[in-house]
């Protein structure tokens, strides 16, 4: 019983060394007594070791990603919609909008289509989320967002042909907080039971399943024509950018295509 | 990964950042252990989906009592696991095609001619549910025999005598097919 343990406890040693870097070779030098016993034995762990080194398809990696971040985005904004929420979210838009009053018209025209590295791009993300906090429906914030994510995608595609990873790694992470919330928008309104519609179209309540039906055409048309048109740019860039920013690209196409796929899936 | 505890905590907290870093820390091992235990790829992406929105739920009962994150994640899969497996019995061990089964008489053959995760996958099955765990714990997540212990609720000796027999059980299983 007692051997039986010793030997548990060098077989563990073994596995553990085997893990870090060893090889087998090495252990059995240290316990050449047992080498015939331990020998079969780690050949069997290295070889399921080696078995089992399989890697998640790049797509699930990318979807599962999504979802994940798609779930803590909701308890997020749940958690958000209280009343101390929605008024410190207020507080912060005209907080905003009296900066950019007082930075002028001017320059938020001018800042409307700068790019990551210019100086004004982190008013033009201002004035996003000044528009982002006064569109008042949900249907309203998703269409913003598609519009949003569009900017992201051309950015993305800019500065990737600057050479500059670290921008585009920025820009990539804005795109994926605009698919999530899209997503995210369309799934609340369901879950809710409320029905898609801008608000204008709240006003003709007898043809209500007419325009409801308008609202989510409307939004699968904008979302299906992204869904191609935001990959198929990013692969483009792909084949022409430096090798440094290629990664990144293969993530924001991996991003997009999920994230578009989630907001279809979130309509039906 | 710095400081676990302090990520777990913020994590605790909806700090997402944090609960970015652990998921990214923790996704690949339990795709590969949930892969192993179900014996199958495909359904394994929906089993591990699941096991982290159950985290994301979850996180706010972990209680740091001696036993280390990766314990109480690695038992949310291991109860998602038996959870498909009870509503999929018969199936999760169909789905695995029977001409995989290796059927070499010389053990040393079986690991010269690498071993595949399809192979393994069908090797494992028939092995006790104790060792299946221990040999996913262990060899496919890379848990420590500690970590291990703690996950499946038994001492380090027991945890070590349960993977000499598992590796004895599944070379007999390799060698004879």
């Amino acid at each position: 019983m007692k051997k039986s343990r010793d030997f548990n406890d060098i077989l563990d040693e073994c596995l553990e060394r085997l893990v870090k870097g060893g090889t087998i070779e090495e252990c059995l030098a240290s316990y050449p007594d047992l080498a015939a016993e331990l020998e079969p034995l780690l050949q069997t762990a290295v070889a399921v070791r080696q078995a089992s080194v399989i890697q998640p398809h790049p797509d699930f990696r990318a979807k599962a990603r999504y979802q994940f971040h798609s779930a803590l985005q909701a308890m997020e904004s749940k958690k958000s919609r209280s009343f101390f929420g929605w008024q410190r979210r207020w507080v912060t838009a005209v907080t905003v909008v009296f900066v950019l009053l007082l930075a002028g018209g001017g320059t938020v025209a001018a800042a409307s289509n700068s790019m990551p590295d210019n100086p004004l791009y982190p008013v033009k993300l201002a004035t996003e989320q000044v528009q982002l906090i006064l569109t008042p429906s949900d249907i309203g914030k998703a269409r913003l967002c598609l519009r949003l994510a569009d900017r992201r995608v051309a950015e993305i595609v800019y500065i990737a042909n600057k050479n500059k990873p670290e921008q585009v790694e920025n820009v990539i992470q804005r795109l994926d907080n605009h698919l999530v919330m899209i997503a995210s928008l369309i799934s609340g309104q369901r879950k809710d039971g409320s029905i898609l519609m801008v608000p204008s179209e709240q006003a003709g309540v007898d043809n209500d399943v007419h325009i409801q039906a308008n609202g989510r055409v409307n939004l699968r048309i904008m979302i299906a024509s992204y869904a191609i048109n935001h990959p198929a740019a990013l692969r483009a860039a792909l084949e022409k950018s430096p090798d440094s920013v290629k990664p990144a690209l293969r993530r924001a196409i991996a991003i997009s295509v999920a994230g578009y796929e989630k907001a279809l899936m979130a309509l039906d | 990964m710095q400081d676990e505890e302090s990520l777990v905590r913020r994590a605790q907290q909806r700090d997402q950042g944090a609960f970015a870093q652990l998921y990214e820390e923790y996704f690949d091992k339990i795709y590969r252990y949930v892969v192993l235990r179900i014996g199958n790829e495909t359904e394994a992406e929906d089993v591990t989906q699941q096991v982290f929105l159950n985290t994301l739920q979850s996180i706010s009962s972990f209680r740091w009592k001696g036993a280390p994150f990766s314990a109480w994640l690695f038992r949310i899969a291991h109860n998602q696991v038996v959870d498909y497996l009870r509503k999929k019995t018969r199936q999760a061990t169909e789905s695995l095609d029977e001409s995989l089964i290796i059927s070499k008489s010389d053990p040393q053959l079986v690991v010269e001619k690498k071993l595949d995760i399809e192979q393994l996958m069908l090797a494992t099955k028939r092995l006790t549910k104790a060792q299946q765990e221990v040999i996913a714990l262990r060899f496919v997540s890379e848990l420590s025999t500690t970590q291990v212990a703690k996950a499946m609720g038994k001492s380090e000796g027991a945890v070590k005598a349960l993977q000499h027999s598992a590796i004895v059980a599944l070379r007999k299983v390799l060698s004879v097919g």
